[in-house]
């Protein structure tokens, strides 16, 4: 892939009083790459993810969204332009119906994208459409998160431990169409704890300790580093 | 029948018996003050059923609507009808000065509600603000009081509040409301502009309580600071809201109709033991029905609109 | 002038801490806002009323006794109510409605009880003739009230910062999930903290009839607005905010009395809105929850 990559990140620093959860991170996700984004617990994983949508606002750095800066946007414009997430603890709307989450969004977006309908059968909740959200298992739940994400037909989806707590054929299900979002042209970057089900995914990942990037490469190449292993040790995993 | 029309149905039916019934009981106050606390528990409805924003200060909306009608009538001059939208106004512009509040999370918001009333209420009756505002020594709108006319400006502001309430539980924005309610972070992901949504229903519930205010300025023509600044003004509203069930149509008519209707049996000349009653209901409610009387004819199989 | 207002402020300043301290720690533990808080520091003033009307008890006397009776209390009635409000789908705005409920019943219980007149207690209880400080004379119960607040207030901190029930407070405070992960008993801890906030309301309830002119069943709205000012003024969750904040309450209270008399009633309420929307973590804050 040759192309111009659709998101550049630069030196993102993100403080908390005097702690800083980020520090100076970059990244580049290709259209259609798959990114692993690994690291021990409070490495900056999340806060990565909450600060490229949005959620939070960096204190330095760039976030580029193919030619738009949109490190200052607010999450529903930085969702319009095309970049969208999910939620470690999925975060549906409980008392909507899971086709009214959907729709929520739908109307909403602003690119051309799938349905609602194709959304939900894609994500296999169409025999659920009209349950209450609140009213889903987990699995569920993070299956609607991703087809609420879905929605705004994003050019760049970042995803949070969706497989945390799912079975193994759920796991197969969301690998699978993880897989297809990527080939039909959206970068991922997947946050995962389950190396397994990264690997189903891709052989690129980036590990950040201690906000920062510490490593950027091939799995295989991750698990032989000598720093990576020490801080996965060190953590006790 | 489709649910607009059941809807629709609701609210000329209250509106009429807000018409009729003081024509075969003769109390109008009385039917007043139940059309006052209908409105208002809607406007509670409005933000706390549709945002999931608690406004404990809520009076100061009201406050300020009644002090607005009243400065534009003895300061501008204006008919009372005319000043009715400005008291409607004047709560709106509070409402844009308080609108940073919303950046708060819940507990804060409720808490920073009820001090910002209070603190409008002791710059409005602060004595060195006499020649402005009449500080602590209140209104007089004798010049023009008329009880009957402004009995029905306040059916046609009950009938605007109703159907605010209607379009909301009907169209898509109260459901992008409801969305930003259950979860912020998702619903600003899907597009939604949490922002200005939550000022949007902020400001028409600061509308409401202004409007309100403005006519019941009007229809007592006498009052001090105090009378319209009363926390048990916001606490009633809440509390009868919560009783009844957010985010419906019929949850807060509900709750109003019954306990106005206590209040009026024990709370006019044994305000502690009413007060003692609405404080068990909420403890208990919170406790084993949050979803508030609605729910148990939802739980039935009876549409709450 | 001003060193008699900033001495007294810093008396009251005290008092205003130990009231916001209660509130701070139940918030800082159990994640509630107590909204009822107010409201048992006015039961507290009215134990020391009828305690020294009825029993002819010196009001240190009842303060021992009504912190111990609240604790005991608090503890008891915790697990009545609180795992089912954590288990809520928003346990921060169903707390703050439960606590609202309460508020109301004690209120009116306090009315059905004692009436609605405004009782207070012969102040020379504590010492007839002034104290001098700083060259200002004070009533003494204001020196006596300030002192024992302080007295109070250091019992608080030895409790959090040197005893092992403290530190695994302070633990649950810092992380409630990680606390309940590390096989602390958070369950019992934040059953005595919330029994020990409402003994620090009841102990300064009992110092309040002195402070502020008598109590009566209405104060409690106003304490808990006072309250949460004081510890927002120096930062949820944070103990030793709520001294600080307390103090700069205290001092600007006595500053505005002294100059600007006729716009006292705002401050506690101009205080926390700007403190709110200006620096909502507090002035040693390292976070409020922003919507």
């Amino acid at each position: 892939m040759s192309c111009e990559p659709i998101l550049r990140v630069r030196d993102l620093v993100k403080r908390f009083g005097g702690f800083r959860a980020l520090d100076g991170v970059d990244l580049d996700l290709n259209p259609g790459e798959v990114v692993g984004l690994v690291g021990p617990n409070g490495s900056g994983k999340t806060t990565l993810i909450n600060v490229v949508s949005g959620i939070y606002r960096a204190d330095a750095g760039s976030i580029r969204l193919g030619e738009r800066e949109i490190g200052k946007l607010p999450p529903h414009r930085v969702a319009a332009l095309g970049l969208n997430r999910t939620f470690q603890v999925p975060k549906p709307f409980r008392s909507l119906t899971v086709r009214q989450n959907l729709e929520v969004a739908w109307r909403h977006r602003r690119r051309p994208g799938p349905g609602v309908r194709e959304a939900l059968e894609f994500v296999d909740l169409a025999s659920l459409a009209e349950r209450e959200a609140g009213t889903l298992n987990t699995a569920q739940q993070k299956l609607l998160d991703l087809g609420r994400a879905l929605v705004a037909a994003p050019q760049v989806l970042l995803v949070d431990e969706l497989g945390a707590g799912l079975g193994p054929s759920e796991l197969e299900l969301v690998a699978d169409r993880l897989r297809r979002v990527a080939e039909a042209g959206t970068a991922l970057l997947v946050v995962e704890h389950l190396m397994g089900f990264l690997g189903r995914l891709t052989r690129r990942v980036v590990v950040l300790n201690a906000g920062a990037q510490i490593f950027a490469g091939d799995l295989a190449a991750a698990a032989a580093d000598r720093q990576v292993v020490e801080v996965f040790l060190g953590e006790g995993h | 029948m489709p649910r607009v029309w059941s809807g629709a149905a609701v609210l000329v039916v209250v509106l009429a018996l807000c018409l009729v019934l003081p024509q075969l009981y003769a109390n109008q106050f009385l039917f007043f003050d139940l059309m006052v606390y209908l409105a208002l528990a809607q406007g509670v409805n409005i933000l706390y059923g549709f945002t999931g924003y608690l406004p404990f200060g809520y009076v100061g909306f009201f406050g300020t609507g009644a002090y607005g009608m009243s400065l534009a009538v003895l300061k501008l001059h204006l008919p009372p009808v005319p000043a009715v939208l400005a008291g409607g106004v004047a709560a709106v512009v509070l409402g844009l000065v308080l609108a940073p509040l919303l950046r708060l999370s819940g507990a804060y918001f409720a808490i920073a509600s009820l001090a910002a009333s209070q603190a409008v209420y002791y710059v409005v009756a602060n004595p060195s603000l006499t020649g402005v505002t009449r500080g602590p020594y209140g209104i007089s709108l004798a010049r023009v009081y008329h009880p009957s006319q402004s009995y029905l400006v306040m059916v046609g502001v009950l009938g605007l509040t109703l159907a605010a309430v209607l379009y909301l539980r009907r169209s898509r924005r109260g459901m992008v409301l409801q969305a930003i309610r259950d979860d912020p972070q998702s619903a600003a992901m899907a597009g939604v502009n949490v922002v200005r949504e939550r000022v949007l229903a902020w400001l028409a519930s600061a509308l409401i309580a202004g409007l309100v205010g403005g006519v019941f300025a009007w229809q007592i023509s006498v009052f001090y600071p105090a009378t319209v600044f009363d926390l048990s003004t916001s606490i009633m509203a809440i509390v009868f809201t919560l009783f009844g069930g957010t985010g419906t149509l019929l949850g807060p008519v509900l709750g109003v109709t019954v306990l106005f209707g206590l209040y009026n049996v024990i709370g006019v000349s044994e305000p502690q033991y009413f007060q003692l009653i609405y404080g068990a209901l909420i403890v208990l409610l919170v406790l084993f029905l949050p979803g508030g009387a609605a729910s148990l004819l939802k739980r039935r199989g009876i549409d709450v609109l | 002038m001003l060193v008699y207002a900033l001495t007294a402020g810093v008396l009251f300043g005290l008092f205003y801490s130990l009231v916001g301290l209660g509130l701070n720690l139940v918030f800082g533990v159990l994640r509630m806002v107590n909204l009822a808080h107010g409201q048992f520091v006015m039961l507290g003033g009215f134990a020391a009323y009828l305690a020294y009307v009825r029993l002819g008890w010196h009001p240190l006397v009842t303060m021992v006794v009504a912190a111990a009776l609240f604790l005991g209390i608090g503890y008891l009635l915790y697990p009545l109510f609180a795992p089912r409000l954590a288990a809520s789908t928003d346990p921060e705005m169903i707390s703050l409605v439960f606590f609202f409920g309460v508020a109301e019943m004690i209120q009116a219980l306090a009315v059905i009880g004692f009436g609605n007149n405004q009782r207070s207690i012969y102040a020379p209880v504590f010492g007839a003739a002034p104290v001098r400080l700083l060259g200002e004379r004070f009533p003494a119960a204001w020196v006596v009230s300030g002192g024992v607040s302080l007295l109070a207030l250091l019992a608080v901190y030895l409790y959090l910062y040197r005893s092992r029930l403290g530190y695994a407070t302070r633990a649950v405070m810092a992380s409630r999930e990680e606390a309940l992960v590390s096989g602390l008993s958070v369950g019992r801890i934040s059953a005595l903290a919330f029994g020990i906030g409402l003994a620090l309301a009841a102990a300064g309830g009992v110092l309040s009839p002195f402070l502020l002119g008598g109590v009566n069943p209405g104060v409690g709205v106003g304490l808990t607005m006072t309250a949460f000012a004081v510890v927002v003024l120096g930062s949820l969750g944070n103990p030793l905010g709520t001294v600080l904040g307390g103090l700069i309450y205290g001092v600007s209270l006595m500053l505005m009395q002294s100059y600007l008399s006729e716009w006292t009633n705002l401050l506690p309420y101009l205080l926390l809105l700007v403190v709110l929307l200006v620096r909502p973590s507090g002035l040693l804050g390292r976070g409020v929850r922003h919507a």
